[in-house]
């Protein structure tokens, strides 16, 4: 009938004035549902067991001098700088603690100010976003966060030497290489806990992270995050310039 | 949720296929990119404020009956399928349905080729008459506009997504229009 054509039309009109409210990322809380009863059993070997219970109460302060050690013995996995402990992605504190940042700066001001070789990962080309954050007395920055493709990928470079910086809480994880250095990667969606210099804890963003690698030359250690696949992060995180 | 839109490259068939084969990073690849438009679809159902619990539920029953899931016609009306069931539950638990909300932009925003300021606000009341006379339709009335002109689903999907005959979906679908017709025709006569 036409006049249900021109109500038809109307609707379809309507359609983008509908406010439906933004979804929350419940991927974690999928994920745990699927864990405790899954619909078949065939269980992938895990490195972990354990679940935490709380992010904050979970996490444990490394000494420098231990944060370099690979120790799967205990459940948690050390590359310089970074602690990632085993168990579950947890529950997202209810008031996101941000990174300290200092806000956006140039690409040029970032090697300006860091203490240590700021790199741009060649593949992901021109930044969109550079931010320096936790700086010190003098304003050097203890990381230098960048984000690619609209803020879908994020690459976070950091002062190793004082560790740890970064707690991540994940259900998976596993050992791989960049460049022949020990690396991690972290198929699966994780909290992650940035620990400042007065070592202070912060939940460092209100999300969950993506699957991310995690590796470091020594002194400088990387995260790069939002990558999908391990070849893919890992072909990206090889060509720093 | 720029972040939940871009992850992941699986192809959903294959995403699906290899989740049913337990791999939950494959699933998850289903959750992120389908999120979204689950809740837009449990909301505009009526779910309101515990749309994302509604979608929570759908993913995890979802995953469970993978096994019989088949691939056909996609993933999104087969999931869409669970998110309307477990919408109608939430209906049947709390006897109350959240309406549809119109962008707050929708009072103030100008829009393009409206010469006439008349114009413009009886294009915004009408707006707001149609997103109040579809609320007030019956359930399954609006299940099906929902489906047919809000996500343009096709018959055929719709009558997955609600797991009703086809012939249903048509005949509910014109019984909708012609209620919703009348009761605008009140309205502007009122």
């Amino acid at each position: 009938m036409p006049e249900d054509d021109a109500l038809i039309a109307e609707l379809r009109a309507l359609e983008p004035w509908l406010d439906t409210g933004e979804p929350a990322d419940r991927r974690a809380a999928v994920r745990a549902r699927l864990v405790a009863r899954p619909a078949r059993i065939r269980h992938r070997k895990r490195w972990i067991a354990a679940a935490v219970a709380a992010l904050a109460g979970a996490v444990i302060a490394v000494s420098p001098a231990r944060a370099a050690v690979v120790d799967a013995v205990d459940g948690v996995l050390r590359i310089v700088g970074i602690e990632v402990r085993a168990g579950g992605p947890g529950e997202l504190p209810p008031r996101p603690d941000p990174l300290p940042s200092r806000g956006p700066v140039t690409l040029a001001q970032a090697r300006a100010a860091a203490q240590f070789p700021v790199v741009v990962p060649a593949a992901l080309g021109v930044p969109d976003r550079v931010e320096l954050a936790d700086p010190d007395a003098g304003g050097a920055p203890r990381v230098v966060t960048m984000t690619f493709r609209g803020g879908a990928v994020r690459f976070d470079q950091f002062d190793g030497s004082v560790s740890p910086a970064f707690l991540k809480s994940s259900g998976e994880a596993r050992w791989t290489e960049v460049g022949g250095s020990t690396a991690i990667w972290l198929p699966g969606p994780h909290a992650v806990t940035y620990v400042d210099r007065a070592g202070q804890e912060r939940t460092a963003t209100g999300r969950l992270a993506a699957p991310t690698l995690i590796w470091s030359t020594g002194t400088v250690t990387y995260r790069l995050e939002g990558i999908a696949t391990l070849a893919g992060a890992t072909a990206v995180a090889g060509d720093l310039k | 949720m720029s972040r939940l839109n871009r992850v992941g490259e699986l192809d959903d068939a294959t995403a699906a296929g290899r989740a049913r084969d337990g791999d939950l990073d494959a699933y998850e690849v289903l959750v992120a990119r389908w999120t979204a438009p689950a809740h837009r679809f449990a909301v505009l159902l009526g779910a309101g404020v515990d749309a994302d619990d509604v979608v929570q539920e759908a993913f995890v029953k979802a995953y469970r009956q993978l096994g019989r899931y088949r691939g056909e016609s996609g993933f999104r009306p087969w999931l869409f399928s669970t998110v309307a069931n477990e919408t109608r539950n939430l209906h049947r638990s709390r006897k109350r349905r959240d309406g549809l909300a119109l962008r707050a932009a929708a009072r103030e925003e100008a829009e393009p080729l409206s010469p006439d300021p008349a114009d413009l606000t009886l294009a915004v009341e009408r707006r707001r008459q149609l997103v109040d006379q579809v609320r007030l339709l019956d359930f399954r009335e609006r299940e099906v506009l929902v489906c047919r002109y809000f996500l343009d689903l096709s018959e055929a999907e719709t009558a997955e997504a609600l797991d009703i005959p086809k012939g249903t979906v048509k005949s509910r679908t014109s019984r909708a229009l012609a209620r919703l017709r009348d009761r605008l025709g009140e309205v502007a006569g009122a």
